[in-house]
């Protein structure tokens, strides 16, 4: 159903699903960019919460927006992306980026970010998640743009 | 050392992406030479997603007619309507570069003494 409006609502449909699967994916990585390098351990004077404030919905919001964009583009031509190798890149990588958010987040390093009494194991949580947070999205990001090349 | 660890599998994780990249975009996926193709329409020209298609019957085979962007193949005459299935049509454009491939990225669809030229800036 969602196939069949992409394909018989015109010509551009494709091209603005496509500007709003970007807009999303920009909102989405530049937030996660900038949390995740405080995480790494750039800008400490910044306190943590600060940071993870404003960054954590607007990275959430472009996650919406890129998922059902994405969902509508796929649906386009849902056969000829079957035997696509780059989602098979992708998709996964999205999963570990997703979970790397389930897993952090329940951590009590997370939990307690703002409390003067964080120790190195803290940061050190924090640390790790970020980075497999960047690695994560920035391969499955890599693998999208790709998809269209193969 | 976390940090460095991951950035380095990020670079990895990048150049397997980039190194196999092929056409579907770009022209570079496709041959250097002019060719040519007549056979019967398979299936009508569709105008959805990042590039306009149709099917040929060819040869024995199935040909996947890559065409330009919807709006710039629309913009040339050619839509869902224009050519019926089962009309003799000649393609003109680059084959896909892997011969298993029956590909055509066109440039100009020519049917019952019209020609569809969806590039017109290409040879």
């Amino acid at each position: 159903m969602l196939g069949h409006a992409m394909r018989s609502s015109g010509v551009w449909t494709y091209g603005v699903v496509n500007l709003g699967h970007i807009l999303g994916v920009a909102t989405l990585f530049g937030a996660v960019l900038v949390l995740d390098l405080r995480l790494l351990g750039l800008w400490r004077t910044v306190p943590l919460p600060s940071i993870a404030g404003p960054t954590v919905p607007v990275a959430t919001t472009g996650f919406v927006i890129a998922a059902f964009t994405g969902v509508a583009l796929l649906a386009t031509k849902a056969t000829e992306y079957a035997g696509n190798p780059f989602l098979l890149i992708k998709f996964p990588a999205i999963a570990v980026a997703l979970l790397n958010v389930a897993v952090v987040t329940s951590r009590p390093a997370w939990k307690h970010m703002g409390r003067p009494d964080q120790v190195a194991g803290d940061r050190r949580t924090l640390a790790v998640a970020g980075a497999v947070s960047l690695a994560a999205w920035l391969t499955a990001i890599g693998a999208g743009r790709m998809i269209g090349y193969w | 050392m976390q940090t460095r660890r991951s950035v380095s599998m990020t670079l990895a994780a990048f150049v397997m992406a980039v190194l196999p990249a092929a056409a579907h975009h770009g022209w570079s996926g496709n041959s250097q030479e002019e060719f040519e193709l007549t056979g019967t329409v398979e299936q009508a020209v569709s105008l959805a997603g990042p590039h306009a298609t149709m099917k040929v019957r060819a040869q024995g085979q199935v040909w996947e007619i890559t065409l330009a962007p919807p709006p710039r193949t629309q913009a040339a005459g050619l839509n869902e309507k224009a050519i019926p299935v089962g009309a003799e049509v000649k393609i003109h454009g680059h084959r896909n570069s892997d011969p298993k491939r029956f590909e055509v990225k066109t440039e100009r669809v020519t049917w019952n003494g019209k020609t569809f030229n969806v590039y017109p800036d290409r040879d």
